[in-house]
């Protein structure tokens, strides 16, 4: 039994993680990966409660931390997707490790607040742009001001691409500028198909997975 | 004629090619536009005239040049006095029959007094029966180019800017604020609408170029400035959203073909440099080729080494003037004569058809000549700031409008904002831009301090927290390059020169040359009664054509004001809009973003020929080649149906129950967990809004299921309810409809094929009744949500697994089912299966106006309760109108073989009293069956209806004992 992203894998195609998923290269300066197969945990709770302050991750901003609380290989990024609203990212099959942690956390210092954790997985799907032209190419897709004074790494927005609500995460890797895209599931194949119609005249290439993929 | 080597010259010497013109070949030089290249040719007529088809020639030599119209390849009305030539190019003119040196359509002319402004709206009219022919002949003269329905496309994405000041104009001025902002720490985006920077200096003496070379240098060596050439700022919007537009880029497609980009681009400051645009004379003979602005002969011969003439009479009434006569001496053009208006000169009419011959003055002389240069004044290009809401003043010293209150995030500089030398322009637009870049620093701040992805708002949060770093510490505001604000920047005054206020001679003359307007048709408009310059433009279409005022709209201004006897100021302007220049709709529509969304199980629906329905955004599979096929495998056998577009909301927290009871007309305080409860939801009006089954998971945990229409709209109206109604109420809302794969399995043989694939359920009837809900494992996949429901009227469990593994389940569902028959069946078989078992579909059998009890749904509404959203309404309906207005009815026609459509009316005698709201054959009964919206004194069973048939046509109908046509007593989802 094999889980599959939303995302046509290019071939050649393998399983990682339990995962169908690309295992293409590409050394392209401009890249773009699907990164579906991450957990990715769903965290709903008061804006300015004990919840949140115990998270220390605010709205608009993503915390990273490698390794993660469970010790294993990749980080955990912790992102502040709206107020009261949080997402955490980490590498494939941690989703119940996450959720378990959320809910400790909250027991231990958020006792009397409501707090709620939904695993959205495999809700969204979720993709990486790499690489010096990731700002412009967002551009052509995304009207929100993506210079770095305005969303610096770090820093996580929710607008439109590609006329998709996309949650936009700013998460440099070996200071190259890098985006996490994630929207709903089914949108996910035709996000994926305009970022690259979008990237092709930037030279984009098409990456493959590879775990912890965070 | 090609002149020797000048210096500034634009086009390269060495590298020369042909065109084809009218089918004839031309020589040019690489950076020739198309129109230098004629003219260097010898070429003086370039077209014909909208109305008259008079021969038109090169006036302003620039983009806005009404007689350089051409067709280029399979691209019409391009700007040949701005497109450059290239190898190979296939030019033609436009609307010209046979050729444009014979054009028949210049008959016109001869029946010029009956063509006047307006005339369509006095002639044309009568006889009614014409109207075809007349709509064929006014075709013939429609002047524009053609495109082909073949011509290859391509799609440009458009690309979204921030700059911090967008400059548009690239001239001396411009080019100074530019760099004066981007040294000041600004982000600045450069447009220029020509092929190059500089504006006027290109074509200006040995200082000029000197200048000019210094600007250019100074823009490349700094740092921040994006530039574009042959780009123009096409709009100003609120907020400083700006459309520019790119033009002529490769495309890669045969032929040539040009296309354009769209920038949007949110600029906190807007400096408008557009330089000025000159302005042409009104007299009588104005527009034969060989009348030329001055600014024209100065780009001929400097940019693109042409002589423009043998022997030339100048009007000059300003230093412009001067410089044009020293060029075209320089160029060997013989200056037969300078008018110079300052000193109260002026000419009276040229005479010639084809080409100037000569030049007859005011004082009664005539000049032979080959050539007429005016140099008459200056027209201030205001559209961006009119977009900007200024409205412009007339000066009349300075015989131009001039900007009057501009908003806090536009500024003008150059031409549009005063006079004076090179280096008093140069300081205005260096302070101009400095103050851009000060101006927008502070916005800048401000949406900084504002926006919380920079982590300021909430610093407190981050104290001693091991989650809390991500660099936030590289982006202090510390860093940030525009933080220093010393307070507003002394922007020095520019000088206004004096000019002589000239807009026409003594004779009359073309105003509008695009259109055809002369000075004698706006005065006539004004006699009839056209008399603000808003009606007169419209009721003679001056200002309306291609240039879109640029060169005409203050001569037409002043040939109105002369008319009205009022002044220019009283006059005014008309209203600038966007765009400020042509824009193709390739630009403006970009790569088509067109969302889709796909099920997990789409690659298995494209294999098997699944036929596809767009639903909204969904692809969804509506058959797989034989609907009735699979609705009887369902009835008899087992049949799966990809149901992943319903609406799923996973729903949190203590106070659920409340939510429920509040939505819903039904229920909900004692939803055990493990059940299912169908609910209906209505609007404050008691409108049926939506409906679904909502199952309890857990203590504090539901599943609720939507249309899947509805799915956004239901979680839009939940959250308004938990916003704005009860912000106490401790709910969560998480939208999983696609976190599901979902899967419907309906027949008799449902159980048997669960059971292959299922563990830790028990799927005993007595363990797992009808509208119940369990977890557990289907096909390996742990977390699944089992419900048996039933839309089909057969036994079926809907099946919702995690969402990548919906293939994996559908294939073994598929796979593990063979021995038991199983097929898929689509959205058209669904919808025959509910309507044989009356269940209905909102928005479908019900619509916007149809309340909860005129939908059959008595037995869901619980006016008991206390409370719930449309109680009020349908307590009305059902206590105060007591059975009156409309009931869903099951409905069989009385011919079985009959299957009225969709909304087919239900009638009595004239009256309307119903429609049929679904209607299908239906392969279980073998007759066709229908639900039906009849006024409640038809609803009684067996009630005779009469259908009314598009076409016509009248038929029986008969109203059913129940909405339900199949297994009413629902038994067969019961075992």
């Amino acid at each position: 039994m094999v889980a599959r992203s939303p995302i046509r894998p290019a071939s050649p195609v393998r399983v990682e993680g339990g995962w169908e998923v690309s295992g293409c290269r590409s050394d392209a300066p401009l890249s773009i990966a699907d990164h579906t197969p991450l957990a990715k945990v769903h965290l709903r709770a008061a804006w300015n409660g004990a919840m949140a302050k115990a998270l220390g991750v605010p709205f608009g901003r993503a915390g990273r931390e490698s390794p993660g609380p469970d010790g294993r290989e990749g980080a955990w990024l912790v992102v502040g997707s709206g107020p009261g609203e949080w997402y955490v990212l980490a590498p494939p099959g941690a989703a119940a490790v996450v959720a378990d942690w959320l809910g400790q956390l909250a027991a231990d210092s958020a006792g009397g607040e409501f707090v709620s954790v939904v695993d959205l997985t495999h809700g969204r799907a979720l993709m990486r742009v790499t690489g010096r032209d990731a700002a412009e190419l967002l551009a052509r897709l995304c009207g929100a001001d993506l210079h770095d004074d305005m969303a610096p790494d770090g820093a996580a927005l929710r607008s439109a691409v590609a006329g998709v609500a996309t949650d936009i995460i700013r998460d440099d890797r070996a200071g190259a500028a890098s985006y996490l895209l994630h929207c709903e599931r089914s949108s996910g194949q035709y996000l994926f198909d305009a970022l690259v119609s979008a990237g092709e005249s930037l030279g984009i290439g098409v990456d493959g997975f590879r775990l912890p993929g965070i | 004629m090609r002149l020797g080597p000048q210096p500034g010259e634009e086009i390269d010497r060495e590298r020369s090619f042909t065109f084809r013109w009218n089918g004839a070949d031309v020589q040019a030089y690489e950076g020739d536009t198309i129109v230098s290249a004629l003219a260097a040719s010898g070429r003086r007529v370039f077209s014909r005239s909208y109305k008259y088809h008079r021969p038109r020639g090169l006036l302003t030599a620039s983009y806005h040049d009404p007689g350089c119209f051409f067709q280029v390849g399979d691209e019409p009305n391009v700007r040949g006095a701005h497109r450059l030539a290239e190898p190979g190019l296939d030019v033609r003119s436009q609307n010209t029959w046979p050729s444009l040196e014979f054009d028949v359509k210049a008959v016109n002319q001869l029946v010029g007094r009956f063509l006047g402004p307006g005339f369509y709206y006095k002639t044309f009219i009568k006889p009614q029966r014409l109207w075809p022919l007349y709509e064929q002949v006014l075709q013939r003269f429609v002047h524009a180019g053609h495109v082909s329905a073949d011509t290859p496309r391509v799609a440009v994405d458009k690309r979204h800017a921030h700059p911090d000041v967008l400059v548009a104009g690239g001239g001396p001025a411009g080019l100074a604020a530019a760099v004066a902002a981007a040294q000041a720490g600004a982000r600045v985006m450069l447009i220029e609408e020509e092929h190059r920077l500089g504006g006027h200096l290109r074509w200006g003496d040995a200082t000029d170029l000197a200048a000019l070379a210094e600007l250019r240098d100074l823009v490349a060596a700094t740092p921040g400035i994006e530039v574009h050439v042959n780009a123009v700022v096409s709009g100003r919007y609120d907020g400083n959203w700006t459309a520019v537009v790119l033009r002529d880029l490769p495309s890669g497609l045969p032929g040539g073909t040009r296309v354009e980009q769209l920038i949007k681009a949110r600029a906190k400051v807007l400096v408008v440099a557009p330089g000025l645009i000159e302005r042409p004379y009104v007299f009588a003979g104005n527009d034969v080729p060989g009348v030329m602005l001055s600014t024209a002969v100065r780009r001929l011969i400097r940019l693109h080494a042409v002589k423009p003439g043998e022997r030339a009479v100048v009007l000059a009434a300003n230093a412009d003037g001067d410089a044009a006569v020293a060029d075209l001496r320089q160029a060997g053009v013989e200056v037969a004569r300078v008018l110079d208006a300052r000193a109260g000169q002026d000419i009276l009419r040229v005479r010639g058809r084809k080409g100037v011959q000569a030049v007859q003055a005011a004082d009664g002389t005539t000049t032979e000549c080959d050539l007429l240069v005016t140099a008459t004044g200056w027209t201030a290009p205001a559209s961006l700031l009119s977009m900007a809401g200024d409205r412009p003043a007339y000066d009349p010293r300075a015989a131009r409008f001039f900007p009057s209150s501009l908003p806090e995030d536009v500024l003008a500089t150059g031409g549009l904002a005063g006079d004076g030398s090179l280096d008093q322009l140069i300081a205005h637009a260096q302070a101009t831009g400095r103050e851009a870049a000060r101006r927008a620093a502070r916005l800048r701040r401000e949406w900084q301090a504002a926006v919380p992805t920079r982590g300021h708002a909430n610093g407190a949060l981050l104290a001693g927290h091991r989650l809390a770093g991500h660099g936030l510490a590289d982006h202090k505001l510390a860093d940030d390059p525009l933080l220093a604000d010393d307070g507003p920047v002394a922007i020095p005054e520019l000088p206004v020169d004096e000019h002589p206020e000239l807009f026409r001679a003594r004779t009359h003359g073309i105003v509008d040359y695009c259109e055809d307007v002369s000075s004698k048709d706006l005065i006539a408009a004004v006699r009839e009664g056209y008399d603000s310059i808003e009606l007169a433009k419209r009721y003679t279409t001056a200002t309306m054509g291609p240039t879109q005022g640029k060169i005409e709209l203050v001569n037409a201004i002043a040939t109105v004001a002369e008319a009205t006897g009022r002044t220019i100021a009283e006059t005014g302007t008309t209203t600038w809009r966007p765009p400020y220049a042509p824009v193709t709709l390739g630009a403006l529509a970009g790569r088509p973003l067109e969302p889709v969304r796909y099920s997990p199980m789409q690659p298995w629906h494209e294999a098997h020929h699944a036929s596809p329905l767009i639903a909204g955004a969904w692809i969804r599979p509506d058959h797989y080649g034989d609907p009735a096929a699979e609705v009887r495998n369902v009835r008899s056998k087992v049949g799966i149906i990809d149901v992943t577009p319903i609406g799923k909301l996973d729903l949190r927290g203590p106070d659920v129950p409340r939510l429920l009871n509040l939505v819903y007309v039904n229920k909900w305080s004692k939803l055990d967990i493990g059940r299912v409860r169908y609910g209906v939801m209505c609007t404050e009006d008691g409108v049926v809004f939506d409906d679904g089954v909502t199952g309890r998971l857990g203590p504090e945990h539901y599943l609720m299921s939507t249309t899947s229409s509805g799915a956004s709209a239901v979680w839009e109206w939940l959250e308004n309810v938990l916003q704005t109604m009860h912000p106490d109420w401790q709910v969560h809302i998480t939208p999983v409809t696609t976190a599901y794969a979902s899967i419907n399995v309906a027949g008799p043989a449902a159980r048997d094929l669960i059971g292959r694939v299922t563990r830790g359920v028990d799927l005993a009837n007595e363990a797992f009744g009808y509208m119940e809900v369990r977890t557990g494992q289907v096909a390996g996949v742990d977390e699944s949500v089992l419900w048996r429901i039933g839309f089909t009227g057969e036994l079926s469990y809907e099946l919702h697994v995690p969402a990548a593994y919906g293939l994996h389940v559908w294939e073994t569902l598929m796979d593990r089912g063979r021995d038991l028959g199983v097929a898929p069946f689509g959205v058209e078989a669904q919808r025959i299966l509910r309507l044989e078992k009356g269940h209905l579909i909102v928005g479908q059998d019900t619509d916007g106006l149809t309340r909860g009890f005129s939908a059959g749904l008595d037995w869901a509404i619980k006016l008991d309760k206390a409370d719930f959203l449309g109680k009020p309404e349908l307590a009305w309906q059902h206590d105060v109108e007591n059975g009156s207005g409309s009931r869903l009815v099951g409905l069989q026609p009385e011919d079985g073989s009959l299957v009225p459509p969709e909304a087919s009316q239900i009638v009595d005698g004239p009256r309307i009293v119903g429609r049929v709201t679904s209607s299908r054959m239906s392969p279980t009964l073998g007759r066709s069956i229908c639900l039906a919206q009849v006024e409640a004194a038809l609803a009684a069973p067996g009630t005779r209806v009469t259908v009314r048939l598009p076409g016509g046509r009248l038929v029986g109908a008969r109203v059913t004992e129940h909405l339900a046509h199949v297994d009413p007593e629902g038994s067969r989802l019961r075992v």
